[in-house]
């Protein structure tokens, strides 16, 4: 869990030399209306010096309130949070050195888009060159020029957020973090602020954390990925280890889509296991949890499979239930013995797309199915 | 996208304890805390504790079964229920009748009609007294001069439509606010299904507003049986429980038995008024949506006109008050001798009046800034910064309007007349009576300020809950303390509440009467205290000339407060550039 970010970790040192935010056995939990519930349980995290990492999982999964619990919004109930080493629990937010970008971008309506960069700085007392010196700065990295005198509700959307960025960047914190700060954008703007928000981030060095719902974000910025599922964390590794490695089914499920076919291994050894599925034998990868003779999913990637049509009237493993056009890609759902499996076909042609009843057959390469424990 | 995700909702619900040492709030958050906690114990709790005390000491217990044996005081106790059922019915139909003409119909003069129906706002309320029975009474100038009635106006009759007509707009605003919250769709979507205007006002309005008509009911009940100036001016034989304490301690100076009274007066008052917040509380029909879309279609038929012209003269009567009131400032007897004089104005502004102008314009004028502020403060540490305790603190700024005027004066007189020692040392010194510290000046400022907390408390509650907590945050993210954060960020955008709460203060204070008439000293004169005294001894042309100066006193006020505090710019700078964006 534990595990050092890769590469990135060496290269953002060189900025700030410091930003390393450890979360041990963090823990919250609230009053509900049904008792108590535990909204964070357990986390324990080491993010390195500018490292971008981020938090995963499905609504009430508690990663904005772990989120809440670094900036210091929210007093965890147990465990400890530390910065380079120093505990900060007792900090109050306004005494931590972390800048946080609002879902709304807080931007406060009632100051210009200059005072709202300005605001921090003002506070920190630095004087006026010094804070006119960090603004140039901020709105040109930020492609802000001329919007100075704006007020936050005549700016885009985009805009906002910028600002929302830029006033975060100026105060020079130690950690910047992200809270869903692109889900009120549409779609083709989420995708430059992506890579607006990772340039930024990398330039500066800075320890990022980032919560989004979105595993497409998730894993196009992150150095490294955070799953949370029910207050737990199920899995951090990189965007690459978690498609292709998850830890549990519900990280297989969460992260793109899965077939699970039940698989029960005949033989497990040196991280491969022998099992039977629509009535053939393979040698998969597994899971270090897997054992022989206990029940097991196969996770097949619909994208690794590939349909072959039956012909000469021959009967296959399964038949074709629906097939859905979506553009780059044909899908299919298949229904086999295994129960029913969805295929992605790239680059076919809509117009040869196999129809309803077709009888065919599913293969894949096993090496790039995964073997997981049911638990 | 979901703006608000359960584990969103799970970071506002309240932390549990467990058993892990919390963070210390901020020196500054406590330090206000504590200077609001005691100003409210010492202004509010203290004298209500010191009314309870008396009230249930032991020689005071025998009086209960004498109250609910006597058929005098029985009497006294319907009065009063009876006046605030009615006045709470009467003044609601009014402020229902204005909101509906200003908001769902299509006629003209609607602004006019609108600073009407504010105007007993800024007066005290026994200018409309005063000014009733000069027009309606027995020899009144319209009942008597006109119609030829001898109308005897003393009594119930008078106390509702003097009540009715003074505290309506508390309803009218009230009710304004949600006509106006209305979805416009809803009614969009019910004309779409055919239905025509009446209809929808009958089947679509009227059952989604009839809930909201329940609190302001409460609310005019509420301040109805706490009134004493009219009652002493208009009651005649008609006593009820507030004028009968008064009468207890000012007469018969048996401040047992006008605690007695006072507790008596308490139980309704204090099950209306939380039956009335919590009434409001409630999350059943959610009629107020987050965006209203769609426009609001005015009713432009015939039957408009009717309506219409009931409002027409209920203003009418509502200017012929406050014009007699004027008129009766600058005549000799206004209606028998009508030829002009400033002698009454005279008397006030240059004459003898002149001590009671300045006392009261220095006390409101000290008391205002503290109440308005104090009110915006413990709006905000209630909304933002208490968890477990803020029910206290938010009961505790209340108190000042749930309380009857007359019981909080009572209390004043109980808790702070006599000078407070332990052993040979004086710890507290006497706020109240002939030996006062400062003559009296202390308790009425007091006075003032816990009687006008409530008015910012509520306007600053409701702009808060407007302000999404983010902002805030941002704030404190960046490194500003809270108290910083309230002072550049909160304070800022929540102005225009504290301009209301600042004019409401000062409004307030200038037409208190029933707390100040126990606390005013030889040493220290009070304007409505004397145009109590003018109004009871029938020199009604002092009187009408004390509520001219009072009111033009409020309304130079209100100019001042926005002067100094800015008429809301950041809401203007919205509007416009909303209309920019359109164009």
């Amino acid at each position: 869990m534990t595990v050092a970010a890769p590469a990135m970790a060496a290269s953002a040192t060189r900025e700030t030399g410091s930003g390393r935010l450890q979360l041990e056995s963090l823990a919250k939990r609230f009053n509900g209306r049904t008792g108590l519930v535990t909204a964070v349980d357990q986390v324990n995290l080491d993010v390195q010096p500018g490292e971008f990492i981020t938090l995963l999982g499905p609504s009430g999964c508690g990663k904005t309130t772990t989120l809440r619990m670094v900036a210091g919004f929210e007093d965890a109930s147990g465990g400890r949070i530390m910065l380079d080493g120093k505990d900060i629990d007792n900090l109050p937010p306004q005494r931590r050195p972390m800048a946080m970008v609002f879902q709304s971008y807080a931007l406060f309506p009632h100051l210009s888009v200059a005072e709202n960069i300005a605001y921090g700085l003002k506070l920190q007392r630095k004087r006026k060159d010094e804070i006119a010196a960090a603004m140039r700065m901020a709105v040109t990295s930020m492609n802000l020029v001329g919007l100075e005198d704006r007020s936050p509700h005549e700016l885009s959307g985009g805009q906002q957020q910028r600002v929302a960025l830029a006033r975060a960047l100026v105060v020079q914190p130690k950690v910047l973090l992200f809270d869903e700060p692109l889900s009120n954008l549409d779609a083709k703007l989420r995708n430059a602020m992506r890579a607006e928000i990772r340039r930024i981030q990398k330039m500066f060095g800075i320890t990022s954390m980032y919560v989004t719902h979105d595993q497409d974000e998730a894993m196009s910025m992150s150095d490294r990925v955070v799953v949370m599922n029910k207050g737990k964390v199920e899995q951090v590794a990189t965007p690459g280890e978690i498609y292709a490695r998850p830890a549990s089914v519900f990280v297989a499920d969460f992260i793109g889509r899965a077939n699970f076919l039940e698989a029960v291994p005949e033989r497990v050894s040196g991280g491969m296991a022998t099992v039977t599925v629509l009535d053939r034998q393979i040698t998969v990868p597994a899971h270090p949890k897997a054992t022989t003779g206990t029940q097991g999913a196969l996770m097949v990637r619909p994208e690794n499979a590939r349909l072959v049509p039956v012909t000469n009237g021959g009967t296959g493993i399964g038949v074709v239930l629906r097939s859905t056009f979506h553009g780059p890609n044909i899908d299919y759902e298949v229904e086999t013995t295994g129960g029913t499996v969805t295929v992605t076909e790239p680059g076919a042609d809509p117009r040869e797309a196999l129809g309803e009843g077709v009888n065919v057959n599913v293969t894949f390469d096993p090496l790039r199915a995964y073997l997981l424990t049911r638990d | 996208m979901t703006a608000l995700q359960p584990d969103r909702d799970l970071a506002t619900l309240p932390t549990v304890a467990t058993g892990r040492r919390r963070r210390k709030a901020d020196l500054g958050i406590r330090v206000l805390i504590v200077a609001s906690s005691v100003l409210v114990a010492i202004g509010a709790a203290v004298p209500l504790i010191a009314v309870m005390a008396t009230a249930f000491a032991p020689n005071a217990l025998p009086r209960y079964a004498e109250f609910f044996t006597s058929q005098v005081d029985l009497t006294i106790l319907r009065n009063t229920l009876v006046l605030g059922a009615l006045v709470g019915l009467c003044g609601t139909a009014l402020g229902f009748l204005f909101a509906f003409v200003q908001a769902r119909l299509d006629v003209p003069g609607k602004k006019i009609l609108h600073v009407i129906a504010m105007m007993p706002i800024v007066s005290p309320p026994f200018a409309v007294a005063t000014a009733t029975v000069v027009l309606y009474g027995r020899r009144g100038v319209i009942s008597n001069g006109i119609f030829g009635i001898e109308y005897h106006i003393y009594g119930l009759d008078g106390l509702v439509f003097v009540l009715s007509m003074s505290l309506f707009p508390v309803a009218y605003l009230g009710l304004l606010g949600m006509l106006r919250g209305l979805d416009p769709a809803l009614e969009e979507a019910a004309m779409n299904m055919g239905a025509g205007r009446w209809k929808i006002l009958r089947t679509l309005i009227l059952p989604l507003i009839a809930p909201g008509l329940v609190a302001p009911f409460l609310l005019l009940f509420v301040e109805a049986i706490a009134d004493l100036a009219n009652p002493l001016v208009l009651g005649g034989d008609y006593t009820v429980l507030a004028s009968r304490a008064y009468l207890a301690v000012t007469g018969e100076y048996d401040l047992t038995s006008a605690s007695v009274y006072c507790v008596i007066l308490l139980v309704p008052s204090l099950a209306m008024y939380f039956g009335q917040r919590w009434w409001l509380n409630r999350k059943v029909r959610t009629t107020i949506t987050g965006k209203p879309s769609g426009s609001v279609h005015l009713m432009t038929g015939w039957g408009r006109w009717p309506i219409y012209g009931l409002a027409l003269f209920i203003a009418a009567i509502i200017v012929s008050l406050y014009g007699t009131v004027i008129v009766g400032s600058v005549t000799k007897v206004f209606g028998v001798d009508n030829s002009l004089t400033l002698d009454y104005l005279k008397e006030v502004v240059a004459g003898v009046g002149v001590e009671a102008v300045l006392d009261t314009l220095t006390f409101a004028a000290i008391a205002t800034p503290i109440a308005g502020v104090v009110g915006l403060v413990i709006a905000w540490l209630v909304v933002r910064h208490l968890r477990r305790t803020a029910w206290l603190l938010d009961l505790g700024g209340t108190l000042g309007v749930a309380v009857p005027g007359t019981v909080l004066g009572i209390g004043f007189v109980l808790a702070y007349r006599p000078d407070r020692y332990i052993g040979d040392f004086e710890v507290f010194p006497s706020l109240v009576g002939g030996s006062a510290l400062a003559a009296g000046a202390v308790s009425i400022v007091l006075a003032y300020v816990v009687r006008s907390i409530p008015a910012g408390q509520r306007t600053a509650v409701g702009a808060l809950s407007q302000l999404h907590p983010y902002i805030e945050q941002a704030s404190t993210d960046l490194g500003a303390s809270p108290v910083q954060t309230f002072r550049f960020v909160t304070l800022p955008l929540i102005r225009p509440a504290l301009l209301t709460g600042l004019s409401y203060s000062f409004a307030r204070s200038m037409t208190s009467v029933s707390t100040i008439v126990l606390l005013v000293t030889p040493e220290t004169k009070i304007i409505t205290s004397q145009v109590l005294s003018a109004a009871s001894t029938g020199r009604y042309g002092v009187a009408f000339a004390y509520c001219t100066v009072l009111t033009a006193i409020v309304l130079a006020g209100f100019g001042l407060i926005r002067l100094v505090v800015g008429a809301g710019a950041s809401l203007h700078r919205t509007a416009k550039t909303e209309r920019q964006k359109e164009q």
